[in-house]
C-alpha cells in the first residue's frame, strides 16, 4: 500500500478556480456598472463642490460650497418641503387604498384571484407617461373630471395645481404599492390567523396582531417603491403641475437643462440620493427584501 | 384550497358581511380609478374633432396624422432600436451576473457587486439622469443614440439580474450536478440544462427591460443628442406644447403595445 | 484477489470549520454492493460526493480502479450517480434524460437509441420513453434516474438515498429490484442510506459512519452480531445495554452483581457495556425449562407491548430494565405484568463493548 498523498492544495485550487469563474461571469456587468454608475455617482458628488461657469459647464478648479449652501436657500427648502410632504402623503394614501385592495384580491378563490391580479398587472406595465397624460386630459378645463366637479358644484379645473399633481402621483404609483402588498398578503399562513381567533382574538385584533405584522415586509417594500420615485418625480409635476408646484425633480432638471447651473443641480441630486439611501437602509434593517 | 376557504370564515369579513362589502367596494373603486382614465384616453383617439374632451364623431384621422408625422415615426424607430439593443445587451450581462451571484461563492468583490447591482433599481430617475449627463459631458462623449443605449443598459442590467436571480434560486442546483455527473462540460451543462430551465426568467427579465426602455423619459431626455429623441421624450414634448387627439392615438398605440407585452409574459409563465 | 473499485485513503473534508468527513480509509471491491450507513449529517453523502467529483477532499486521496482522481471534474470520472432527489431534467422526456450522458459523450445516435431502449426495459419502464418526469410516479422517477446512470455503463454506480422518498411498500419492492439489477449488470454499487434495514438486506458489506468517522466495516451479520462499539450496536437494530466489568476473559460481572458469560475483547477490570438484542433473550417461568449452558437472569415483567407479529416484554432486573422480543407464534407462552420470569441468553449473543 502506498502512503496516501495529502491534497490540501488541490481543494484550494478547485475553490480558487470556482471563484475565478464567478468573477469572470460577473465581470462584464461589474465593469459596466462601475463605469456607467459608480463613477458617474462620484462625479455628481464632485460637481456639487464645483463652481458655475459662463458656458454652464462647471469649472473644476475653483472649489467651493456655494452649491451646497444653496440647499439651505429658502426657494430650495420650500420645494424640498413640498416634495417631501407630497411624497409622504402619496405613500400613506397609496398604502391606505392598496392594502384593503390587495387584501381583497389575495383572499379570493384562485381563479378569480389570478384574473384580478392580471387587471392590476396591466396598469403596472402600462407606460407611465401615457397614464399621466390621461389625467392631463381629464383635468383640463373642459375635461370630464372638471365638468363632473362643476356639475356637483364641488371643484373646478385642478390642472396645474397641487391637487392635480397629487392625483397624478397617486394614479402613477398605486400599482407599485399593490403588487408587493399582494405578494406579502398572499404568503400569509391563514392557520395563524385561525390560531389567533382560537385564542380569543376578535377579527380586528387578529388582523392587527397577526396579519399586519406578517405583511410588514410588503408594506415596507411598497412604501419604498412609492416614496422614492415620488420624491424624485419629474414627469407628473411637469405635465399636471404649474410654476407653484415645482418639485425637486423639476428643480433639478431645470438647473441642468434650463438654468445651466450644474453644481446646484448636482448638490440637490446628491441630497435626494442620501435621503434615498437612508430610507432603504432603514428598510433593509427592518428585515424585508426588495422583491 | 380548503385551508384558505376555511380560513376565510375567520377573517374579518367572513363573519361580518359589512367588512367584506367595504373591501369589495374599495376594490371596484380602485379598478375604476385604474381603467376609466385609460379608456377615456383611448376613446378620444377616435375623435373626429380636434379636441380631446369634446366628442365630435368617430374617425381614424388622428391615426393617419400620426403615421404621417415623420419626426414622430423617427422617434418611434429610435425607441424600438434603443429598446431592442439595450434589452439584448442587458439580458446577456444581467443573466451572467445573476449566475455569478446565485451559483458561485465567495468571489472577489461579490458583496460590493451585489450592492452596486441594487442601486440603479432604487435610485430616482432624475438622479440617475443627472449622473449620466455629467459623466458623458465630462468624458466628452458625443450625445446621441450611443449614449441613450449605454444609459438604458446601465439601468436594465439590474432589473434583468433581479428577475433571473429569482428564477435561478428556484432551480434545483443538483440538476447541474447531475448534468456534470453525466459527462456534460460546464458549457454543455449550461446550454442543455441551466439555460432551458431559467429561460422563463431570462425572457421575463428581457420583457421588463424592454418595457422600462420604452417607458423612460427622464434619463433619455438628459442623455439624448440633437435629433435622437425616443418616442416617450418626443410625446412628452408634444404634451407640453398642445394637446390633440394625435397624442391620444400615440398613447393608444403604446397602451396596446404594453398589453401585448403583459399577455406575452403571461403566456411565458404558463409554459413553466 | 478482486480489484479495488474505489479506494478512499485518509480522506478528510472540512467545510470551513466543520469536519464533515474525518480521516476515512476504505476500499470497495469490484462488483461489490457496498452501503455507507449512518444518521443524517454523518458524512456519508459527502463521502459519496467526493467519489463522484462533486466535492474535493481537503486531505487524502480518492482512487477509482487504481487511478488517482485528484481534481478530475465529475464529467471525467468513470462513475455515475443516482441522486436523492433523482435530479431528473424536467424539460426532457424519459428517453432524453436517459440518453443525456451518451449524447454528452458523443455516442452515435443509433447506438444511443438502442442503449436507451435497453436501459428503459431494464428498469421496466417500457412504453414510458416519451413521458416527462412530472407525469411519472415517485417510483417510476426513481427508475428513470437509475436507468439514466446505468445506461452509461459506469465502473461504479453511486446511489445517494435513492429510495428515501418512496413509501414503505414500494421501497421494499425496489430494494429487491435494485439488488437484482446490480447482480445482472455486475457493477460496483456504493449505496448511501440512513435506513439500517435497507443496508442489512441489500449489501455485501456495510460501512457505518457517525460524525464523519467510519466506525466499522463488515458484512451485515458482522455489523449486527458483532458491533464494534456502542454507537453501531445502538444504530443498527434494537438492543439493550447492560453495564458491567470484565471479571475474567469471557465473563462479565453486571452492575447487579450477577456473573454472565459474554464475548469480551478487553482486559480484566475494564468497564464494559453488554449489548443484548431483544430477540436473543428467551423467557421462561421455570428454571428447569432453560437449556443448559445459557446465562440466566431473574426479573419481573414490567410491561407488555403488542406488536402484532411479536410481543415485547419489558423485564425489570432491579439494576436495569431490558426489552425481550417474543415471536407471536402458536403455542407460545404469554407472560403477564407482575410475573416473575427467567431471562436466558447465550454467551455468543452478549457482546461486551468497552466504554
Amino acid at each position: 500500500m502506498s502512503t496516501p498523498v495529502g491534497t490540501p492544495r488541490l481543494e484550494a485550487a478547485s475553490e480558487r478556480a470556482n471563484r475565478r469563474r464567478g468573477l469572470l461571469l460577473a465581470l462584464p456587468s461589474y465593469v459596466y456598472l462601475i463605469v456607467l454608475f459608480a463613477i458617474p455617482l462620484v462625479f455628481v458628488g464632485v460637481y456639487s463642490f464645483a463652481s458655475r461657469s459662463r458656458t454652464g459647464k462647471p469649472e473644476l478648479a475653483d472649489w467651493n460650497l456655494d452649491a451646497v449652501a444653496k440647499l439651505l436657500d429658502s426657494t430650495v427648502l420650500q420645494i424640498a418641503w413640498r416634495s417631501t410632504w407630497l411624497a409622504l402623503l402619496n405613500t400613506v394614501l397609496c398604502l391606505l387604498v392598496a392594502y384593503p385592495f390587495a387584501y381583497y384580491i389575495a383572499t379570493r378563490r384562485e381563479r378569480v384571484r389570478n384574473m384580478l391580479l392580471l387587471l392590476v398587472m396591466i396598469p403596472f406595465w402600462t407606460n407611465f407617461l401615457v397614464r399621466t397624460y390621461a389625467w392631463r386630459v381629464l383635468l383640463d378645463s373642459d375635461g370630464l373630471v372638471t365638468r363632473l366637479g362643476e356639475g356637483l358644484g364641488l371643484w373646478g379645473s385642478m390642472l396645474f395645481s397641487a391637487p392635480a399633481v397629487f392625483l397624478g402621483l397617486l394614479y402613477g404609483f398605486l400599482p407599485f404599492m399593490v403588487l408587493p402588498l399582494y405578494a406579502a398578503i398572499e404568503r400569509v399562513d391563514w392557520s395563524l390567523v385561525e390560531a389567533a381567533r382560537d385564542l380569543y382574538a376578535s377579527g380586528w385584533k387578529a388582523f392587527r396582531r397577526v396579519t399586519l405584522p406578517l405583511t410588514r415586509p410588503g408594506i415596507i417594500a411598497g412604501s419604498i417603491l412609492v416614496f422614492i420615485p415620488s420624491l424624485g418625480a419629474y414627469v407628473t409635476p411637469d405635465i399636471l403641475g404649474g410654476a407653484k408646484t415645482t418639485l425637486l425633480g423639476n428643480y433639478i432638471v431645470g438647473q441642468f437643462l434650463a438654468a445651466r447651473n450644474w453644481p446646484v443641480g448636482s448638490a440637490v441630486s446628491m441630497a435626494i440620493l442620501i435621503v434615498m439611501l437612508i430610507a432603504t437602509t432603514v428598510y433593509f434593517r427592518s428585515g424585508g427584501r426588495t422583491f | 384550497m380548503t385551508t384558505r376557504r376555511a380560513a376565510a370564515r375567520s377573517l374579518p369579513g367572513g363573519r361580518r358581511p359589512l367588512v367584506q362589502r367595504v373591501l369589495a367596494l374599495n376594490a371596484w373603486a380602485v379598478y375604476a380609478f385604474f381603467y376609466l382614465p385609460i379608456f377615456i384616453l383611448m376613446f378620444f383617439s377616435f375623435n373626429a374633432g380636434r379636441f380631446v374632451t369634446i366628442w365630435e364623431g368617430f374617425s381614424l384621422d388622428w391615426y393617419r396624422v400620426m403615421f404621417a408625422n415623420e419626426p414622430l415615426m423617427k422617434a418611434l424607430r429610435t425607441s424600438v432600436v434603443v429598446a431592442i439593443v439595450s434589452t439584448i445587451v442587458a439580458t446577456v450581462l444581467g443573466t451572467a451576473a445573476a449566475l455569478a451571484l446565485e451559483r458561485y461563492r465567495r468571489w472577489l468583490g461579490k458583496r460590493t457587486f451585489d450592492a452596486l447591482l441594487y442601486l440603479p433599481v432604487i435610485i430616482p430617475d432624475v438622479t440617475m439622469a443627472v449622473m449620466l449627463l455629467i459623466f458623458f459631458a465630462t468624458v466628452d462623449l458625443n450625445r446621441g443614440l450611443n449614449t441613450i443605449i449605454l444609459s438604458h443598459v446601465a439601468f436594465n442590467i439590474s432589473f434583468v439580474s433581479i428577475v433571473v436571480r429569482a428564477r435561478i434560486a428556484q432551480m434545483d442546483a443538483t440538476l447541474e450536478e447531475a448534468a456534470a455527473d453525466l459527462y456534460a462540460s460546464r458549457w454543455q451543462a449550461f446550454r442543455r440544462v441551466t439555460l432551458p430551465l431559467i429561460m422563463p426568467g431570462v425572457l421575463g427579465g428581457a420583457l421588463l427591460a424592454f418595457t422600462l426602455s420604452l417607458d423612460d423619459v427622464v434619463i433619455t431626455q438628459f442623455v439624448q443628442g440633437p435629433g435622437t429623441s425616443t418616442l416617450p421624450v418626443f410625446v412628452f414634448g408634444l404634451i407640453k406644447r398642445q394637446v390633440t387627439p394625435e397624442i391620444n392615438a400615440v398613447s393608444t398605440l403604446m397602451l396596446v403595445a404594453s398589453m401585448v407585452l403583459v399577455f406575452g409574459s403571461l403566456l411565458l409563465q404558463r409554459r413553466r | 484477489m478482486t480489484a479495488i473499485a474505489v479506494g478512499i485513503h485518509s480522506v478528510t473534508k472540512r467545510f470551513d470549520e466543520v469536519v464533515a468527513v474525518d480521516d476515512v480509509d476504505l476500499e470497495i471491491s469490484d462488483g461489490e454492493f457496498f452501503s455507507l450507513l449512518g444518521p443524517s449529517g454523518c458524512g456519508k453523502t459527502t463521502t459519496l460526493r467526493m467519489v463522484a467529483g462533486l466535492e474535493f477532499p481537503t486531505e487524502g486521496r480518492i482512487d477509482i480502479f487504481g487511478e488517482a482522481m485528484g481534481l478530475k471534474p465529475p464529467n471525467h470520472r468513470p462513475v455515475n450517480t443516482v441522486f436523492q432527489s433523482y435530479a431528473l431534467f424536467p424539460h426532457m422526456t424519459v428517453a432524453e434524460n436517459v440518453g443525456f450522458g451518451l449524447a454528452m459523450r458523443k455516442v452515435p445516435a443509433t447506438e444511443i437509441t438502442e442503449r436507451v431502449h435497453d436501459a428503459i426495459d431494464l428498469v421496466r419502464l417500457t412504453g414510458m420513453a416519451d413521458r416527462r418526469p412530472k407525469q411519472l410516479s415517485g417510483g417510476q422517477q426513481q427508475r428513470v434516474a437509475l436507468a439514466r446512470a446505468l445506461v452509461n455503463r459506469p465502473k461504479v454506480l453511486l446511489l445517494d438515498e435513492p429510495l428515501g422518498a418512496l413509501d414503505l411498500k414500494l421501497r421494499q419492492a425496489m430494494q429487491l429490484e435494485l439488488k437484482d439489477i446490480q447482480k445482472e449488470v455486475g457493477i460496483t454499487f456504493v449505496y448511501v442510506t440512513h435506513d439500517q434495514e435497507e443496508a442489512l438486506t441489500m449489501s455485501d458489506r456495510i460501512g457505518v459512519m457517525n460524525e464523519g468517522k467510519l466506525l466499522q466495516v463488515g458484512r451485515s451479520e458482522e455489523i449486527y452480531e458483532r458491533p464494534a462499539n456502542r454507537f453501531v450496536a445502538d444504530f443498527i437494530g434494537e438492543t439493550n445495554f447492560l453495564s458491567g466489568r470484565v471479571e475474567e476473559s469471557g465473563v462479565v460481572r453486571l452492575a447487579g452483581g450477577q456473573l454472565v458469560r459474554a464475548v469480551t475483547h478487553d482486559p480484566v477490570g475494564t468497564e464494559v457495556t453488554l449489548t443484548l438484542r431483544p430477540e436473543k433473550i428467551h423467557l421462561y417461568l421455570r428454571a428447569g425449562d432453560v437449556a443448559p449452558g445459557m446465562n440466566t437472569l431473574t426479573g419481573t415483567v414490567h410491561r407488555r407491548l403488542y406488536y402484532g407479529d411479536s410481543l415485547y416484554y419489558e423485564i425489570d432486573f432491579g439494576f436495569a430494565h431490558v426489552d425481550a422480543r417474543v415471536e407471536n407464534a402458536p403455542r407460545q407462552q404469554r407472560f403477564e405484568p407482575g410475573h416473575e420470569v427467567i431471562a436466558a441468553f447465550s454467551a455468543q449473543s452478549a457482546e461486551a463493548l468497552a466504554e
